[in-house]
């Protein structure tokens, strides 16, 4: 048996040496991540996205590359973006991806995007929004009444808004579907991180999400497309790795289990 | 009286927010807005109630001097400071609040998570054998998935991501379909239950 | 170096170190991020939804309908007093009563119409009929009023096949995202703390 600790040390090489010497692996784009490109790449300029940051900070190095690279799509489409968050953590993270990618394109508050700020019980908040999005938040994360925002002029309920787009760590994507896609008939796309993934293939199939970003990898084929490399594609030679670490250690360890049965019967 | 005004208030709210769906009229809507509201209200209080629970269960350790009272006032401590720092000087840009989020809360959270990269990897070699045809179904499609959904496995052949993706969008999209269909029918029958007064779980024992 | 990537860097050894054994480093972080989180919950809640839901509307716009949920959210506080715990179970009544009434339509038409639909079409191809093989053994197996014996048996059989097959995926998936965590932590300790990689 290999001892615990050793294995330890050798998943900390296996990701910290592909970070310090790059390989350079070809990543490829999935037809998932590639409609999510799309369908905001149709979109008229000024045509509003709404982006929910349904996260908390122990997912932060999935999610941000994720939030960012389509943060960065939306923002050179000269598409108008609203963020908030219905996970209390997204709160701070949410509105400092927002203000950091908006400022590498110049964009300017309450013109460009806004920030709502964060609304606990999610039934009740994508509910509301689907009534009135200024009734469910009444003033944005720096309580400015919502009224007194010029690009909020004119954006009732979700039927002003072009897309949604759910930055989550947990099932928040499948509430967006039961709430938004099912009674106000929404486009409702999903980044999330990968250990949640698999879970959205039966509404991506269904045509009740459209696209999907799977955690770091969906990051690097976002920042494929949009030709901005940025942490998810440094990241992929440490995951591929990384992976093939575990596979051998996978394969070592059932060698060791069928010797042993074998000579001990 | 104690269990028969949660029940009823239960059915009232519960019927009318289901009747509401099938009846969009505008006074109905206007009410249901109002529900909508008063959900969201109410729920902040539950997260408040949970904090209150958490200073009255660190302060009772602390000023019993409990084994491990220390640790109890580190957390103390750390939640005080937030607090006076969000309530003092706001939680927006440039703001100590932020400051903390950024590099106290968020790297240990983060690095917290990511410990489970090592263990997840120890578990994997002690715990994941070929025992059944079952387990070498898992492990084979575990395996797939891991090479197929990194660049590696296009270097190794395209024939790696492709059948990784087709796992993805047909055998495993299916089982979960599975799952969500009785997921659905196991909520609309709780809900029900609920609504009616059936299960009344959520009023405790008493 | 700047003081914030200091600390930030020490607090994450001190998490790591939890691979070595539990120790009073880990123990400090630990609690420290407890109390940390509590007190950004108990501020963001009170400053994104307290004030502009119920403090506002109340004492600025005059909206005295708010003093009801209000009420109704101060009595969740009951939960602490012994003798008035069944007034906490009137806002919980509301919100689970009304949270169950808004999932029963809204679950017939995303969790179950809507992925019968998908399931029913598409039977020219190979894909479309392992897929309605997979959902309708997978219900079966999960179907515990009829004794899994016999062809039923044998259906429920295939539908576990299914599930490892999604748990496999799940699985393969789980590690992909931990390690992605650890990519995020080795990269901060390697780049912004120790310069090594830009």
């Amino acid at each position: 048996m290999i001892n615990r600790q050793l294995i330890f040390i050798l998943i900390a090489l296996s990701v910290a040496v592909p970070l310090v010497i790059r390989l350079g692996l070809p990543n490829y784009v999935t037809s998932e991540v590639m409609q999510v490109y799309e369908e905001i790449d149709q979109l008229d300029s000024d045509s509003v996205v709404m982006i929910s940051f349904d996260h908390e900070a122990s997912s932060l190095p999935e999610v941000k590359p994720m939030a960012v690279a389509i943060l960065r799509h939306c923002f050179s489409k000269n598409l108008k973006v609203i963020g908030f968050a219905l996970l209390a953590e997204g709160t701070a993270i949410g509105d400092q991806i927002l203000r950091e990618v908006a400022a590498e394109h110049n964009k300017v508050y309450g013109k460009d995007y806004v920030f709502l700020g964060f609304r606990p019980q999610y039934q009740a908040a994508i509910l509301g929004m689907g009534e009135d999005i200024k009734r469910v938040f009444p003033q944005d994360y720096k309580n400015i009444s919502l009224d007194q925002i010029p690009m909020m002029e004119g954006i009732k309920n979700y039927q002003d808004i072009s897309l949604i787009i759910s930055v989550a760590d947990g099932d928040m994507p499948a509430y967006w579907v039961d709430y938004a896609v099912s009674r106000y008939h929404k486009k409702v796309s999903a980044a999330v991180t990968a250990v949640m993934a698999t879970s959205f293939y039966p509404f991506l199939a269904s045509g009740q999400i459209v696209g999907l970003l799977g955690g770091l990898k969906g990051a690097a084929e976002y920042e494929i497309l949009i030709e901005k490399p940025g942490i998810g594609q440094r990241g992929m030679d440490a995951q591929s790795v990384s992976h093939l670490m575990i596979i051998l250690l996978v394969i070592l360890g059932n060698m060791g289990y069928f010797l042993r049965r074998r000579f001990t019967g | 009286m104690q269990r028969a005004i949660p029940i009823t208030v239960c059915f009232v709210f519960g019927f009318f927010m289901l009747l509401q769906f099938f009846v969009p009229h505008k006074l109905s809507v206007l009410a249901y807005e109002n529900v909508l509201d008063w959900m969201q209200i109410i729920f902040v209080f539950t997260l408040l109630v949970g904090a209150a629970s958490y200073i009255r269960l660190n302060t009772k350790k602390v000023v019993q001097t409990q084994a491990g009272w220390g640790y109890n006032l580190v957390a103390l401590a750390g939640l005080s400071l937030m607090v006076i720092l969000g309530f003092w000087k706001g939680t927006g840009e440039n703001t100590p609040f932020l400051w903390m989020f950024n590099n106290l809360q968020a790297p240990m959270q983060a690095t917290m998570f990511s410990l489970l990269a090592f263990f997840v990897a120890s578990a994997a070699y002690r715990g994941f054998r070929a025992r059944s045809w079952e387990a070498t179904l898992l492990l084979l499609t575990a395996t797939v998935v891991m090479l197929g959904r990194v660049p590696l496995g296009n270097l190794i052949s395209h024939w790696v991501p492709d059948t990784a993706n087709w796992i993805l969008s047909v055998p495993s999209m299916a089982a979960k379909r599975g799952l969500y269909i009785g997921i659905g029918l196991g909520t609309i029958s709780t809900s029900l239950r609920i609504i009616l007064g059936i299960e009344r779980t959520y009023l405790g024992r008493r | 170096m700047q003081i914030g990537t200091l600390i930030a860097a020490f607090l994450t050894l001190c998490i790591f170190s939890f691979l070595y054994k539990d120790n009073p480093f880990y123990k400090f972080a630990e609690h420290l991020l407890v109390g940390m989180s509590v007190g950004y919950i108990l501020v963001i809640a009170f400053n994104t939804t307290v004030t502009p839901k119920l403090i506002n509307p109340i004492f600025q716009e005059g909206k005295i309908v708010y003093i009801i949920p209000g009420i109704l959210g101060l009595f969740m506080f009951a939960r602490f007093l012994p003798k008035y715990v069944w007034l906490s179970r009137i806002s919980i009544a509301l919100i689970i009563g009304a949270g169950a009434g808004v999932a029963i339509p809204a679950t017939i038409q995303a969790k179950i119409l809507a992925q019968m639909q998908a399931t029913m079409i598409d039977f020219a191809t190979v894909d479309g009929i392992i897929i309605f093989v997979a959902v309708a053994t997978t219900l079966a197996y999960f179907f515990f009023s009829k004794e899994h014996k016999g062809w039923f048996g044998a259906t429920a059989r295939v539908g576990t096949w299914f599930l490892m097959i999604f748990f496999g995926a799940t699985f393969g998936y789980t590690i992909m995202s931990r390690i992605s965590l650890l990519i995020g932590r080795m990269q901060f300790l390697l780049g912004d703390f120790l310069h090594v990689i830009k």
